[in-house]
Parts: C-alpha cells; sequence; structure tokens
C-alpha cells in the first residue's frame, strides 16, 4: 500500500495541471449538484413539516349560519372521511381602521376577524409567535408579522392586538375571543345581528389530491343542508402559494445543476481519460520496477480520486454556502427552524461525483495495467499512429492561410473522441449562457410587466406624513407577512375631490407628463378563497397600467375585467367566465376578458374605475400613477410636483423589482460557473494536445515558427470547434429558455406572456455564437502562451 | 577570413550547481568548411549544437552566427534567425508523421512566408536532387530510414541556409544508409554548404568532414583553430 501511496504521490506532483482541472471540476460539479438537490428537498418538505405540526386543516370551511345551526356543524365531525374537526369558530368580515403605535394617522383594512378561546385544538393549532392569547374582550391577536400594541377600530370596537400568530392555512387574518363577535358584527353594521358565518376546520383521511379535497367538499356538503357551505379553502392551494416563493426558481436551478453536472461528467472522463494515457510510460516503468498490474490500476485511481475528493469536499462546503441563504428564508417562513442541506444530499453528491470520477479513470487504468511492462512503455513514447491525415493533407493545400493557421485547423481531426467531448463541453457552456441571457431577459420583463411601476415610475398619492402609508400595516420594520394567503391588505386613503382636482391639474400642467391614470384599489371576499381578490381599478387606458396579456384582451367595456392566473385558478373560471363579485350587499356580474401576468400569492383584478363604482360607490381613488416622456429625469419630475402639490400630497418615484436582483445574481453566478467550467475543459484539451505534440512543437520551432505562429496554432486548433459549438449551441439554449420560463411561470401561479418569451434580439445571437470562440480562446490562452514562450530545446527534448 | 560561426568561451549549465554542459567553450568555423564535434555521450557536442542554431541560450559567453550575436535573442527573433541562416537535422529526423514528404519540405518555407510558387519549385528542386521526386506524397511512416533522412535534409535546406547543422544524422540508420547520408552531406559541403556534424562515430568525422572538434566533459579537447584548408585557402 505504501508503495502505491508514494508512486501515487509522485505521479501527483508529475501531473499538478491536471490535478488542479480534476479538483476544481470536481468542486463545481459537486457544488452546483449540491444546491439543485438542496433546493428540491426544500420546495415541498418544510411546509410539509410546519403542517404535520401543527395539525393543519385540509379543508378550511366558511359556513352560513344562518342555513346551519351549530349542532348541525358539530355533527359534521362526523362526516364520511373526517379524522378530526374544530369549530365553528364564529367570525366576521370587516373593514377596520388600523392604528400602529407611535404612528399619527390610521389606514382601513378590510379583515376577516375570528372567535376563538385558544389557539389550540384538534385542528389548526396556531402557533403564537409573539404576545399571548386573548384573555378578555378588546383584545385581538394578528396573523403574520403583526405589531403588538397596535389598535384595529370598528365603529366603535377598539381591539388592541396583545399577540401575533400564524395559521399553517391562514385560515384567518385575526382572532378575538368568541364573545367579541356579535359586539363586532354590530359595530361593523352586520344586518343580522351575529356575524352570519362561521368557520369549520377539517382533517380528512383522504386529502392528498385535488380530487379527494372536491370528494372531502362534497362529503360536507352532503352533510349540512343546502347552501350551508359558502365556501371551502383546500391545504393544497395553501402549500402551493407557501412554495411558490422558492417553486419559481427550482426548474432553473435543476437546469443549471444538471448542465453543470453534465459538462463535468464529460470533462471529468476526458481529463482522467487524457491523463491516464498521457502517463502510460509510467504505468510502464511502474510494472517494469515490479507493481502489479491491480497496484498499477490503484495507483493511478488513487492519483485522480485525491484531486477529485478534495474537489468535492470542498464543493460540498460552498454548495452549502450556497444554499444556506435561500433555505434560510424558508426557515423564517415556517418555524421550523434553521434548514440546511439534508445531510442525504451532502453524502449522496460528492459520492456521485467520486463515482463518476471513478469511472472515468478505471476504464484506461485497466487497459494499461494490462499492457506488459514493453508495451506500455513503447505505447507511451512513441506517438500514436495519427488520424487527420486526410485534414493536415487538405488544409495545407490552403496557402491563402498562414501555416501556423492550418496546421492548428487540422489538429482536431487527430483526436476526433477527445474533439467531440471538448465540443460537448463548450456547447453546453454556450447554452448555458443563452439560457441565462434569456432568463435575465424575461426576469427583467417580469418584473416590469408583473408591476405597473416601470410603466407608472411616478405616483401621486394621499399619504401626508405620519400617517400609515399603504401596505406598513406590520410595522415600522415592514416586511410581508408569512402566510401569504391571507394577507392583510391595507387601502390606501383615498383623494378627496380637492386633491384629484389639484393633482390632474398639476399633473397636466407637467411638459414631461405623457399620461396619468387615476388608481382605486379595493380589497374584495371571495367566496371559498380566503385572500380574497385585490382590485385595483383604472380611471383610464388599461394599456397605461402596464398590464401584460397572457391570454385573452384587456378589459375594455363595462363589467369587463382582466384577472391573474390565480384567480382563475382559485375560483375555477377561464377567460371569458362570468363571474359575481360582491361587496356591502352590493352584487355585480363581470365577464372575465383576459388573464393578464401577475404571479404571486394573491389573486388579483383589474377592472375600470367606473365598474369598481357600481360594485362599491364609495371607493375612490387613492393616487395617481404618471408615465414620463422619454428623456423625462422622473426625480426632478417628482420634484417639480411636489412643490406644485405642497404637503397635502405625497409624490414618489417608484423603483421595483430589487427582490429579484438576488435571483438574477445567482443565474449570472451559476452561468459563469458553468462557463468556467467549460472553459476548465478546453484547457485540458489544449494541455493534453500540447503535451502530446511537445516534441513536434519543438520541431516546428526548430525550423522556425516564432512564438506568436506558435500561439496562433494552438488557439485555432480549438478556435472553429469552439465557433461551432457556439452556433449549434444558441438555438438549444433558446428551446431551453422556452421551455424552462413557463414551468417557472406556472410555479409562480401564472400563465406566460409571449413578452416574457421574445426576449433574444438578433444581434445578441451573434455574439452568444461568439461566446463558444470566447471559450475556447479563453481556454487555450494559458496553456498556448506557456507552449509559445517554451525554449525550443526543452520542447526538442519532450517526449 | 571572417569567420561564419565564432563560439567565444561559451558556458551552458543546466541546473546551479550540476556540472556545465559545456565550460568555456571557443569555436571558430568558417564559411565553407565541413566540421565534425565529436565526444562520448553527454560529452556536450548536442548541446553546443543547440547554442549555435539558439535553440539554447548559454549561461556565459557569446554566440555569433553570420555576424548575429545570437545568445541574446527573444524567441520570436531566434526562430527568424533560424530561418534564415539554420538548417537543423537530427538523429531520430523529427519528422512530422501526419504530413507527407513535400509538406515536410515546405514547412520551413512557409512558416517563413515565402511565396507558395517560389517554396514549391525550391522544394521539387531539393527532391530531384536528393533523389525521393517520387516520396513527395508518401508518409514518414513508408519511407525508409534513408530516405527520411532526404526529406529531413531537404526540409534543413529549403531556406538556403548559411550553415547546416546535422546532430548525429545516421545515428538512427544501418551502415549502407549512413553512408549513404554522409556521402550526401560531403556532397552539399562540396558545393559550398558550410556544414557542422555532430557525431560520435570517428570514421564519419574523418570522411565527410575536414575537420574534428573533440569534446569532453563539456571542454573541447582539440580543433578549435581554423583547418589546414583555411589556411590553405587565406
Amino acid at each position: 500500500m505504501k508503495a502505491i501511496i508514494r508512486a501515487a504521490r509522485g505521479g501527483l506532483g508529475g501531473r499538478r495541471l491536471q490535478a488542479v482541472i480534476i479538483g476544481l471540476v470536481a468542486l463545481a460539479s459537486t457544488a452546483a449538484s449540491t444546491l439543485a438537490l438542496a433546493m428540491l428537498a426544500d420546495s415541498s418538505s418544510p411546509f410539509n413539516r410546519a403542517f404535520a405540526a401543527q395539525h393543519g386543516a385540509n379543508v378550511t370551511a366558511t359556513v352560513d349560519t344562518t342555513v346551519a345551526t351549530v349542532p348541525q356543524l358539530a355533527a359534521t365531525a362526523h362526516a364520511h372521511g373526517v379524522t378530526a374537526a374544530a369549530g365553528p369558530f364564529f367570525e366576521i368580515p370587516l373593514t377596520a381602521q388600523i392604528t400602529l403605535p407611535g404612528i399619527a394617522g390610521s389606514s382601513a383594512q378590510q379583515l376577516t376577524i375570528t372567535g376563538r378561546s385558544s389557539p389550540g385544538g384538534p385542528v389548526d393549532d396556531l402557533y403564537l409567535s409573539q404576545g399571548h392569547w386573548p384573555d378578555s374582550d378588546s383584545q385581538v391577536v394578528t396573523a403574520g408579522d403583526g405589531t403588538p400594541g397596535s389598535t384595529i377600530t370598528v365603529g366603535s370596537q377598539k381591539l388592541v392586538v396583545v399577540g401575533v400568530a400564524t395559521s399553517i392555512t391562514s385560515t384567518s387574518d385575526a382572532w378575538v375571543l368568541p364573545s367579541e363577535i356579535p359586539a363586532l358584527a354590530t359595530a361593523a353594521g352586520a344586518r343580522t345581528g351575529g356575524s352570519g358565518q362561521a368557520q369549520m376546520l377539517y382533517q380528512f383521511s383522504g386529502a392528498g389530491t385535488a380530487a379527494a379535497i372536491s370528494a372531502d367538499v362534497a362529503a360536507l356538503r352532503a352533510a349540512l343542508p343546502p347552501g350551508a357551505l359558502a365556501g371551502t379553502a383546500s391545504w393544497l392551494d395553501a402549500r402551493q402559494s407557501e412554495q411558490s416563493a422558492i417553486a419559481p426558481w427550482v426548474p432553473f436551478i435543476i437546469a443549471f445543476g444538471l448542465l453543470t453536472l453534465v459538462i463535468s461528467v464529460l470533462i471529468v472522463v476526458n481529463v482522467v481519460s487524457g491523463a491516464v494515457i498521457a502517463g502510460t510510460t509510467r504505468i510502464g516503468v511502474l510494472k517494469s520496477v515490479g507493481f502489479t498490474p491491480a497496484q498499477v490500476v490503484a495507483c493511478y485511481v488513487v492519483m485522480v480520486a485525491v484531486p477529485a475528493l478534495s474537489g468535492c469536499v470542498a464543493g460540498v462546503v460552498g454548495g452549502n454556502l450556497l444554499a444556506i441563504p435561500l433555505l434560510g428564508q424558508n426557515a423564517q417562513v415556517y418555524q421550523v427552524g434553521v434548514l440546511g442541506v439534508p445531510l442525504w444530499a451532502d453524502a449522496a453528491v460528492p459520492l456521485a461525483v467520486l463515482l463518476l470520477t471513478a469511472a472515468g479513470a478505471v476504464p484506461p487504468a485497466l487497459r494499461a495495467g494490462r499492457l506488459s511492462a514493453v508495451a506500455a512503455i513503447a505505447t507511451g513514447r512513441a506517438p500514436r499512429p495519427a488520424r487527420g491525415y486526410l485534414a493536415q493533407r487538405a488544409l495545407a493545400r490552403l496557402i491563402m492561410l498562414p501555416r501556423a493557421v492550418t496546421l492548428g485547423l487540422a489538429a482536431p481531426f487527430a483526436r476526433p473522441g477527445r474533439t467531440l467531448v471538448t465540443v460537448l463541453a463548450v456547447l453546453f457552456g454556450v447554452v448555458a449562457v443563452t439560457f441565462g441571457v434569456g432568463l435575465g431577459a424575461s426576469l427583467d420583463r417580469a418584473i416590469t410587466d408583473g408591476s405597473r411601476h416601470a410603466a407608472l415610475p411616478v405616483s401621486v398619492t394621499a399619504v401626508p406624513p405620519g400617517s400609515v402609508a399603504p401596505g406598513a400595516l406590520n410595522g415600522p420594520g415592514g416586511g410581508a407577512g408569512s402566510s401569504g394567503a391571507s394577507q392583510s391588505v391595507v387601502v390606501g386613503r383615498s383623494l378627496t375631490a380637492a386633491q384629484q382636482q389639484a393633482a390632474a391639474a398639476a399633473l397636466a400642467a407637467q411638459p414631461g407628463t405623457l399620461h396619468d391614470l387615476a388608481i382605486t384599489e379595493d380589497h374584495l371576499s371571495l367566496p371559498g378563497v380566503p385572500a380574497g381578490v385585490e382590485v385595483t381599478a383604472y380611471g383610464g387606458d388599461p394599456a397605461w397600467a402596464g398590464l401584460a396579456p397572457v391570454s385573452g384582451h384587456l378589459y375594455s367595456g363595462p363589467d369587463q375585467v382582466d384577472v391573474n392566473t390565480l384567480f382563475l385558478t382559485d375560483t375555477g373560471t377561464k377567460v371569458g367566465s362570468m363571474y359575481t363579485l360582491a361587496s356591502g350587499g352590493r352584487h355585480l356580474t363581470v365577464t372575465i376578458a383576459g388573464e393578464v401576468f401577475q404571479p404571486g400569492n394573491q389573486p388579483d383584478m383589474f377592472l375600470s374605475a367606473a365598474t369598481l363604482h357600481e360594485l362599491n360607490p364609495a371607493a375612490g381613488p387613492s393616487q395617481y400613477g404618471v408615465a414620463l416622456k422619454p428623456g423625462t429625469d422622473a426625480q426632478a419630475y417628482a420634484n417639480t410636483v411636489s412643490a406644485v402639490l405642497g404637503s397635502s400630497l405625497a409624490v414618489t418615484v417608484n423603483t421595483g423589482g430589487s427582490h429579484l436582483v438576488a435571483v438574477v445574481t445567482l443565474v449570472a453566478m451559476l452561468t459563469i460557473v458553468i462557463i468556467i467550467v467549460a472553459g476548465l475543459g478546453v484547457l485540458n484539451t489544449v494541455a493534453l494536445q500540447i503535451r502530446e505534440r511537445a516534441h513536434a512543437i519543438g520541431v516546428f520551432k526548430a525550423v522556425g515558427m516564432v512564438p506568436l505562429q506558435t500561439l496562433v496554432m494552438i488557439i485555432c486548433s480549438v478556435a472553429v470547434t469552439g465557433l461551432l459549438a457556439g452556433v449549434v449551441a444558441v438555438p438549444a439554449g433558446v428551446a431551453l429558455h422556452h421551455g424552462l420560463v413557463p414551468v417557472m411561470a406556472s410555479a409562480a401561479n401564472s400563465g406566460t406572456p409571449p413578452s416574457l418569451l421574445s426576449v433574444y434580439q438578433p444581434w445578441e445571437f451573434l455574439l452568444l455564437a461568439l461566446a463558444g470562440l470566447l471559450i475556447a480562446v479563453a481556454g487555450a490562452l494559458g496553456p498556448a502562451s506557456w507552449a509559445a514562450r517554451a525554449r525550443t530545446a526543452f520542447a526538442l527534448r519532450a517526449e | 577570413m571572417d569567420a561564419l560561426i565564432h563560439l567565444d568561451k561559451v558556458s551552458k549549465q543546466y541546473d546551479s550547481g550540476a556540472p556545465a554542459a559545456v565550460a568555456e567553450v571557443t569555436v571558430t568555423i568558417a564559411p565553407g568548411d565541413a566540421v565534425a564535434i565529436m565526444g562520448q555521450s553527454g560529452s556536450g557536442k548536442s548541446t553546443l549544437l543547440n547554442l549555435i542554431a539558439a535553440l539554447d541560450r548559454p549561461t556565459a559567453g557569446a554566440v555569433w552566427v553570420g555576424g548575429e550575436r545570437v545568445d541574446r535573442l527573444s524567441e520570436t527573433a531566434a526562430a527568424r534567425f533560424r530561418r534564415r541562416q539554420v538548417g537543423m537535422i537530427f538523429q531520430f529526423f523529427n519528422l512530422l508523421d501526419d504530413m507527407t514528404a513535400l509538406d515536410n519540405i515546405l514547412l520551413p518555407a512557409q512558416l517563413a512566408g515565402t511565396r507558395a510558387a517560389a517554396a514549391r519549385e525550391r522544394a521539387d528542386e531539393l527532391l530531384v536532387s536528393l533523389r525521393i521526386e517520387h516520396q513527395r506524397d508518401a508518409y514518414p511512416a513508408r519511407l525508409s530510414g534513408g530516405q527520411r533522412q532526404r526529406v529531413a535534409i531537404a526540409r534543413a535546406l529549403i531556406n538556403n541556409p548559411a550553415v547546416l547543422l546535422a546532430d548525429e544524422p545516421t545515428g538512427a540508420v544501418d551502415t549502407a544508409t549512413g553512408e549513404e547520408v554522409g556521402a550526401l552531406l560531403a556532397e552539399l559541403n562540396a558545393a559550398g554548404q558550410t556544414l557542422v556534424l555532430v557525431t560520435h562515430n570517428p570514421d564519419l568525422a574523418a570522411r565527410y568532414t575536414h575537420r574534428t572538434i573533440a569534446i569532453a566533459d563539456g571542454r573541447i579537447t582539440s580543433g578549435t583553430s581554423a583547418t589546414a584548408r583555411e589556411r590553405a585557402l587565406s
């Protein structure tokens, strides 16, 4: 064993470059694969763990208590398939004024408040993250990242927030003692004298699929009087919406992880095979001094395994470091502690990479081990019968090209197998670059198409200093609620008629104004959809708002609306369907004219101000969005308008999409990793080529080849293969982009507007094709420079 | 008479602390001369040849060839010098296996940027004069040792070099072929080609050169001065 290790150590010393390449390739593939597997494992497990720990409700039912009595509701605990039930918990949807401690003013918010005597129970065991459960009336616990000490005022009823709790399926926005509900209902102006609505929570024996949930809901409906079941929410929707934070990125992480693995496999096989072949002489010498074939094989496998193992260990560390920030985000959401890369991933990935390395090393080592000592030495010393004679001869006839160029162009034909592997490595590298460029552009479009900030960069709002700004319910520290499904919505303060007049006049007077749009925001409850729907009404052309149609068209007439994909999914509707909205006793049936791109966890609806007015006459614009003429500086414009309007209105420049910067950075990072790995493949090929042709290069130099010609020759030996790989890779990368982006959009609860796919410019195709050439040249430059600088006598002595 | 090649106290040490491969060698070779450098294996004769060809740099001393100091040349300048002034013939031919005989011969001219037609014409001349015109399209693997060496000689001559440097040109061939090669080199010298021949074969040196420089352990032991032929001609 000592002899093997000593021989292996000596061999490693003489093959430093190849050892480094093997180590780096193993590192990159291990890190990327560890990250990919960690993301995959994380995409479902945290929610499942939290759901089990909190005895989550498979089905949250909203029932009409004017139709079903409490005993009838309680009896549903024995309905077919029910394994556990909690409730009835009376609840009331209302509009409340929210006041935060230390901040003057308040803002309106629509909430559903549920009466529960305790956070625990057989179903939906609430996790109390701050404060305590109400122990008297006038106390409330809010969901998400609420702020204890805030007050929620409903008419004459004032509730103090004493705690913050999390329901894994977001069964409510806030909880009070059951005795509080009738008073709240009265304060909210309910006509029935009670809330008229209650919540039942169920666990079922079969609830793993949408079909099973449908059957469970049917069983409930059968167990209740007709019309009692007003709506239901499935835990599957909650799981999907929670996972949507990471789910959109999983397909691209998998794609990049796979690309890295494939390239790494190719390169490891190429490196290892070449290293063994280049070391055949050494193997022959070892055998001639007494090494058995098995010892020779073991020696060589150790030579390859040592750098590979080092690379794998470093790669596991790197993969964990890359994964932890992404996983930590989920840990915070699900209250399940700090998440890390699963141990099995940390073990399986390096093992797989090592096995791949061994797979590349063993066959050629076995071949050499079987050779006689003399044959091994002879094989190593004498040049192998050269292939590519025809190519060499044909290229020599191209007298219009410099001889150094034609010598280089002929080189790939001498070792077609190695050339093919190099082409594939560069090809996958360019596929990654092409895909990365397209994905970055699509993400950029997603930012602009998914929010109106790009189309309307300036906003005029009625938010005087000291008042609660829209969206700031959760405290001065900001931050979204963790359970997105029933995230509370702040409805901004409406502009008064005078403010509207002043704003419209000021904006019309500005030369930089292209157009402005009055924007009214509202929130409507939807039966069976705990989150309700965010409604945005425009007092003008909806195209000005930057909405991107996925299907259908933008609303164009009265009683037409546009919705996002999640609305269609949650309500079971489609483009062209009619849907009845309700608010404050009014009903309005609208036609869904189009599906627009608005990814996320919240159903969205867009309609005209006139349509919304039919449903909610009290709703008025809370802001004006302004589009600017080209060349207008947004901040300067905002400052000018602000000076005109004074302190009664706030004029702000909208910046959106910063949350996707991290993802774009990750895309760029992974693309660079793949480019480096592909470049290492080229470097290895060129290094092997130089080693094999060292003597020939010495002859070239002896007969008058200057260093620049040597450089050109070696660069040309990979340039054409790189260019070819690039030309083939670009359409493949585009195809990958077109295939993956819809998958990612779907994971973000959205369809794919054409604008997200048509992101490549013609000139980009040319540059991307040249990327293959660039990768090849970059990989070859190092060894080519070395060969050019090497002294001729040294090269001539090489064998 | 002006020297074509002049080595002035040239030394070459590959590793510090190791014995010098060449130690303080001073040699003068005149144009048209045929000189053999003789010595045992490891005596430094091939190193000396490499220094003359600017394939390597001395650690001390100066090397002049054709009036140009070559020991300080950059790699680029050294390669250009070799194109113009030097033709190299190696023991094991150093032909490129994946090129035909013609392409091997043309290579130095192509690297030097010689016009294709002119290079081709010169190559045809050499193929005929060296009696290998029928092997122009053959690959080295199909040639005999003697034919390969002829191809190597043709390659060395394509750019009309001032000096022909031959390192053990008969070392890899049989005796008869060695005689052929020796005679060929003598023929070239008779036509005016300066020849420096490295060999460990005293018979080859005696028959085909005018002067023999003996080298042992990196030091010249005899033959550095001008030959009787040079003295007779001056």
